[in-house]
């Protein structure tokens, strides 16, 4: 690795005049699980680099406020996966970040981390986007509020400003239920990039969302109205058939036809695109049976 | 680049020195400290062949900047064995015939330690989870998966 | 009471350091005032060298030598085991992507990393031979100069080699069912956990060079021949390997770091990235277009296979992988009639060289498939019509070869039952079936000393190396059995050509044959010369005397070996050497060299289960018949087995180094080259050995380690295709690979909306 200099700001002002002041020079460092590749492969070449880990005003710990859950900018997947009331109300991020890696990546890994390196195939970005994540930012200018949609600009860019923190990740809590599940597509069972990857919101309302990943230069959510069959199959229990069928197929082929999938060294692009086909129904089929226990009662 | 001093732990014992920024712990520990029993493979943080613990949780040293480690307590494969005896899991380890060429072996002993200490009676997918982040190219892995069970087994 | 110390899984040797972190590797080995190297290669497989600057570089606080080709004796040295035709540094023209042009020693390995970046290559990039076509074709460029292949009538060919073989009378063959087939095998790498690594050192006499090589007398030679000198100045220090599988075999970088200690003066030391290592060796990839001919009751008429293996830049060993498994390409069946064709062809890429299997499992993956398509075709069971064609014990399947050595037909039972082959098939499910065979060792030898101490206890001097498969333990089994000492009373040394005995290689699971049966013959010396003591000592004849598992009888006396020592040689004290060999003679007309000293014989079954719409397979059973003649150690013999079966898994599913136009590897280290993980494992995996005593090592035995690579494919690729309903001929069998299949058996375009599944 080429040398640079290294700075632990314990305070929050400091941290950001030290970006200021270096501008592109500096890196900002968390987990390290991508910097830190990065840093090796030449593709950073900071002067110097800010570790992030020790800044006070930074939580490391998920803290239920005003109808969200905010997760601190320190927070790592280990206990993002562990925390109860994640595991409560968005199961879906739990899936999720439990396939960020191995143990070792997730015990260093913070979420905050994963959406400011914007891999277009990053595992946590789907959910957070099906779930109208905010991200909350801090400058020296003050602070500002960007949903996650505005935040991915393209792959390995977000709208971060050169000396701007992210400070935490919201996850409103939903008002009415909501089932949701997380899927994605790998060359092998053991840990491995996305393929694809994507994650499936429904509502009782039957409104669907779907948070796309590693099929377009950023991560994006898509929005239908899956209603007439998503009511029709709460009250039979059983899936539409016929027509219901062939209306759902329409509507979730007009929300695959936003995906603008690649070719790369993972895999061709008519592989991504018949993959997300497939897993758009078993995440639809994953997130209608979590929402069907909760109107249940379970 | 000049060095930065840092004072840490490693397998309970004190250590200060100097260390360049981007030097990663693992280099520290096995260049600087001696400890060669952690070993070097991918430098990426995908073969787990460079884990330790560090406050207690199991990461691949080799993303960890070794300024990083300021004030940590570190645990690397040669802080298992007490006082001359095998630690259980490396007895174990032995005894299923787990071991092979080796390379891979700390890496997997410090991650699998790691998981009984969060989970003490694991299942075989969850030992498969706990040590998906642990290449091993000689041997099948059912034996490291035997021998994380039995060590576990023997702990009742 | 009679111990016996073979046949139980005797704890391995060095296990307690490999658990403890206590094992060095020769990246843990510490030199005193080392000289840290750094290599410098190009971005791009092949270009003309204009010109290398090295003043900014050589300004670099700590560094102490450059050097390029022009800096080594001239013209620059070339090595090689076989061809002597790589240079110790690239002169004039770079060959492959990797291939390095300058190395810099410094203090430090960041003064190294800085000084090389600062090094300019006046370059001129120039169009690569990345494929067999490629390399054919009229118009390719020709990878190694002719000027360097005299007298070779190829050498304005990009044919390193090729070979025929051919007996009955193939043209006139008549069959009533013929199967014909284009098959793929792709280029993977190794991948040991261990990256590869080098040190080097003046000594008095003349270097030392520590490196895990797995045949440190032939690294010797190299050494020697590019040094220009003889092999006894030459000392070869190996480290145990962190897994070799035929990648640490052969000399890399071993030449360049002589040179480097000699110039500078002091001990260097060069450890690659995985990335470096992924560079410098790879498997052979082959293709091969099969034509098979059977009779209506599924008994092979005739097999008429060409097969093209890619090399690399330069010899390596992988003329010997194409002949071998040209050789043995028919697969352990009778064949009536057959012509092969194997080639080794050049091409600008990593010089191959050898890895598990050699070239048998790239053979296997065609001939078995062939097999299971004439089944299908014949609607005859798989396992059925390889007990049709397989030979009996004592059968030659290759004429003048060898025989069969084994009872073939029951490892396809064995395995064929482990696997529940009659029960009925879940839905998406599929079995497959496969053999594969290997030669093993053939011309080669293997010296060992053993010598029995004052005090009872014994060293065994051997020069195999043990990169995981246990050697180290097994020949100490092998020595306490023969000399009646246990085993903790007996150490092994390796590992040190000044040291140990010449011995040919660790490779062909030679070693519990050839290295096993020096050792007993050593055993055997030493207690002949103990029987001489004691006839000596006691006034006796000798054959009143009888030495046998650590005791000494004379008429009604019993004397421990260390009693009987004590008495012959007194205060002075002494010891007792043995000396035994095992040789193959080299036969020079035997396309081989010599005879096999035996086959290594493996069957596979495998069941899985396809997902259909994305592709992905899941083992649910997987079985391992290795027929082994005796297991010396069966843990050991089990664990090799697994291991080879989950690295077969690699290449079947999985593995594949990806080119792009300029000869670079992109998915160059560990983030996407993808090797099976400790989730990728099969649902259940058993392992059985056949043991009938019938091989010519120690006790019956055979060789093992090799097997599992040699059938895993084919077995799991039947069973693929029959769960999937597709016929796959081209590895890995990815899981967009499956999907594809089978999409176009559908007759679906790609891009049609999946079925509710």
């Amino acid at each position: 690795m080429r040398p640079f200099r290294y700075a632990r700001p314990n305070e929050l002002t400091d941290a950001l005049s030290l970006l200021a002041e270096h501008g592109s020079d500096a890196r900002v460092l968390a987990g390290g699980t991508d910097v830190l590749v990065r840093l090796r492969l030449g593709h950073l070449r900071p002067g110097i680099v800010v570790d992030v880990k020790h800044i006070g005003e930074l939580r490391a710990d998920i803290v239920e406020t005003e109808g969200r859950l905010r997760i601190g900018a320190r927070a790592v997947m280990t206990d993002i996966i562990a925390d109860l009331r994640i595991r409560r109300y968005f199961p879906a991020l739990v899936e999720a970040a439990a396939v960020v890696g191995s143990v070792q990546i997730r015990n260093r890994a913070t979420l905050a981390g994963n959406i400011c390196n914007a891999s277009p195939a990053a595992d946590t970005a789907p959910v957070l986007l099906a779930h109208g994540a905010t991200v909350n930012l801090i400058a020296s200018s003050g602070p500002r509020h960007v949903p996650l949609h505005e935040f991915f600009v393209g792959p390995g860019r977000t709208v971060l400003g050169p000396s701007e923190l992210v400070e935490s990740i919201d996850l409103p809590l939903a008002s009415g239920k909501t089932g949701a599940a997380f899927g994605r597509v790998t060359r092998r069972r053991g840990v491995d990039l996305a393929t694809i990857n994507l994650c499936c919101l429904v509502t009782e309302s039957g409104r669907v969302r779907f948070g796309f990943g590693a099929v377009g230069p950023r991560p994006f959510v898509v929005e239908d109205d899956l209603s007439a069959v998503a009511s029709a199959e709460a009250d039979t229990g059983a899936p539409a058939g016929g027509s219901g069928r062939a209306s759902q197929d329409a509507a979730l082929d007009r929300l695959l036809a936003h995906a603008t999938p690649i070719s790369d060294v993972r895999a061709n692009r008519d592989y991504r695109v018949a993959m997300l086909s497939v897993m758009i129904r078993r995440t639809l089929d994953a997130a209608t049976g979590r929402l069907r226990l909760m109107q249940s009662g379970a | 680049m000049s060095a930065i001093p840092i004072a840490l732990r490693v397998n309970g014992r004190g250590h200060a020195l100097d260390v360049r920024p981007h030097h990663t712990l693992l280099e520290v520990l096995r260049d600087q400290i001696g400890l060669t029993g952690t070993k070097e493979c991918c430098s990426e943080g995908e073969c787990g062949a460079c884990t330790v613990l560090l406050d207690g949780r199991a990461v691949t040293s080799c993303l960890v900047l070794a300024v990083e480690a300021e004030g940590a307590d570190v645990v690397t494969i040669e802080g298992l064995a007490a006082g001359g005896r095998l630690d259980r899991l490396q007895q174990s380890f032995i005894d299923a015939g787990a071991v092979q060429c080796g390379f891979c072996i700390p890496g997997m002993i410090v991650a699998a330690k790691y998981l009984l200490t969060t989970n003490p009676h694991p299942t075989v997918d969850e030992i498969q989870n706990g040590l998906s982040g642990n290449l091993c190219r000689c041997g099948g892995y059912s034996r490291i998966i035997d021998a994380v069970a039995s060590a576990a087994r023997s702990d009742r | 009471m009679e111990t016996s110390w073979v046949g139980r899984s005797a704890p391995r040797d060095g296990g307690v350091d490999r658990v403890t972190g206590a094992q060095q590797y020769v990246a843990d080995i510490h030199l005193a005032n080392v000289l840290h190297v750094k290599l410098v290669h190009l971005n791009c497989a092949r270009a003309r060298i204009a010109g290398i600057d090295t003043a900014n570089a050589a300004r670099v606080d700590g560094v102490r030598c450059i050097m390029t080709a022009a800096d080594l004796p001239q013209p620059v040295p070339r090595y090689g085991p076989v061809r002597e035709d790589r240079p110790v540094l690239a002169v004039g023209e770079t060959k492959f992507f990797g291939e390095p042009v300058a190395a810099v020693a410094a203090e430090t390995e960041d003064a190294a990393e800085a000084a090389a970046a600062l090094i300019g290559v006046d370059h001129e990039e120039l169009p690569a031979v990345l494929s067999v076509d490629a390399a054919l074709d009229p118009a390719a460029p020709l990878v190694q100069d002719p000027a360097l292949r005299a007298n070779d009538p190829l050498a304005q060919t990009n044919l390193l080699g090729e070979w025929r073989f051919t007996w009955g009378e193939p043209a006139d063959a008549r069959a009533d069912c013929i199967v014909e087939n284009d098959y793929s095998f792709p280029m993977v790498t190794h991948f040991a956990i261990e990256p590869h690594g080098f040190l080097a050192a003046p000594d008095p006499e003349g270097v030392t060079i520590w490196s895990p090589i797995q045949h440190p007398y032939i690294l010797q030679r190299v050494v020697a021949s590019a040094l220009g000198w003889p092999v006894s100045r030459v000392r070869v220090i190996a480290p145990d390997p962190g897994g070799g599988f035929g990648g640490k075999g052969w000399p890399k970088f071993e030449p360049l770091m002589a040179f480097l200690a000699l110039r500078t003066g002091r001990p260097v030391r060069l450890v690659l990235t995985l990335e470096e290592t992924f560079q410098q060796v790879r498997r052979t990839s082959a293709r091969a277009h099969v034509r098979t001919g059977f009779d209506l009751a599924g008994r092979l008429v005739f097999q008429d296979i060409h097969a093209d293996f890619l090399v690399g830049a330069y010899a390596d060993i992988g003329g010997r992988v194409v002949s071998k498994a040209g050789y043995a390409a028919c697969g352990p069946y009778r064949t009536p009639h057959a012509r092969i064709t194997a080639r080794a062809v050049l091409s600008h890429t990593t010089p191959s060289t050898a890895f598990r299997g050699f070239g048998t499992p790239q053979a296997s993956w065609a001939v078995e498939s062939q097999l299971n398509a004439a089944a299908a075709k014949l609607g005859i069971d798989p396992v059925e019509i390889r007990l049709r064609n397989v030979p009996a014990r004592g059968e030659a399947f290759i004429p003048g070869e060898t025989p069969a050595d084994g009872e073939w037909d029951s490892a396809l039972r064995h395995a064929a039952r482990e696997i529940g082959w009659q029960e009925p098939l879940a839905r998406r499910r599929g079995r497959g079936i496969s053999l594969g065979v290997k030669s093993s060792a053939t011309a080669s030898a293997s010296f060992a000393l053993v010598r029995l101490h004052y005090d009872g206890s014994a060293s065994v001097l051997s020069g195999t190396s043990d990169m995981g498969q246990g050697a180290r333990t097994v020949l100490k089994q092998i020595a306490a059995q023969e000399l009646g000492i246990p085993l903790e009373r007996i150490a092994v040394v390796m590992g040190d050509t000044s040291v140990v005995p010449f011995d040919s290689s660790t490779s062909a699971s030679r070693s519990t044959v050839f290295m096993g049966n020096a050792i007993v013959k050593a055993c055997r010396d030493i207690k002949d010369t103990l029987q001489r003591m004691a006839a000596e000592t006691f006034a006796v004849g000798e054959d009143a005397v009888t030495a046998a598992n650590g005791y000494v009888r004379v008429g009604g006396r019993e004397l421990t070996y260390d009693q009987l020592l004590k008495s012959h040689f007194g205060p002075p004290r002494g010891e007792v050497i043995g000396i035994g060999q095992e040789r193959n003679p080299f036969v020079a007309d035997h396309p081989l060299g010599g005879k096999p000293a035996f086959w290594e014989l493996m069957c596979a079954a495998a069941e899985v289960e396809v997902d259909p719409d994305t592709g992905m397979v899941q083992i649910t059973r997987l079985a391992l018949v290795s027929d082994i003649g005796k297991a010396l150690n069966p843990q050991q013999v089990e664990a090799q087995d697994e291991g080879a079966a989950v690295m077969g898994l690699g290449h079947t599913f999985m593995e594949q180094l990806l080119l792009d136009d300029h000869g670079r590897i992109r998915n160059l280290g560990a983030l996407d080259y993808r090797i099976p993980t400790i989730q990728d494992v099969p649902s259940s995996l058993h392992s059985v050995l056949i043991e009938n005593a019938d091989g010519p090592g120690p006790y019956g035995a055979k060789g093992a380690g090799e097997g599992g690579t040699l059938a895993i494919a084919a077995a799991v690729g039947a069973a693929v295709n029959q769960a999937a309903g597709v016929e796959i001929r081209d590895l890995p069998l990815t899981p967009e690979r499956v999907w594809r299949a089978i999409c176009e058996r559908e007759g679906a375009p790609a891009t049609t909306v999946a079925r509710r599944s």
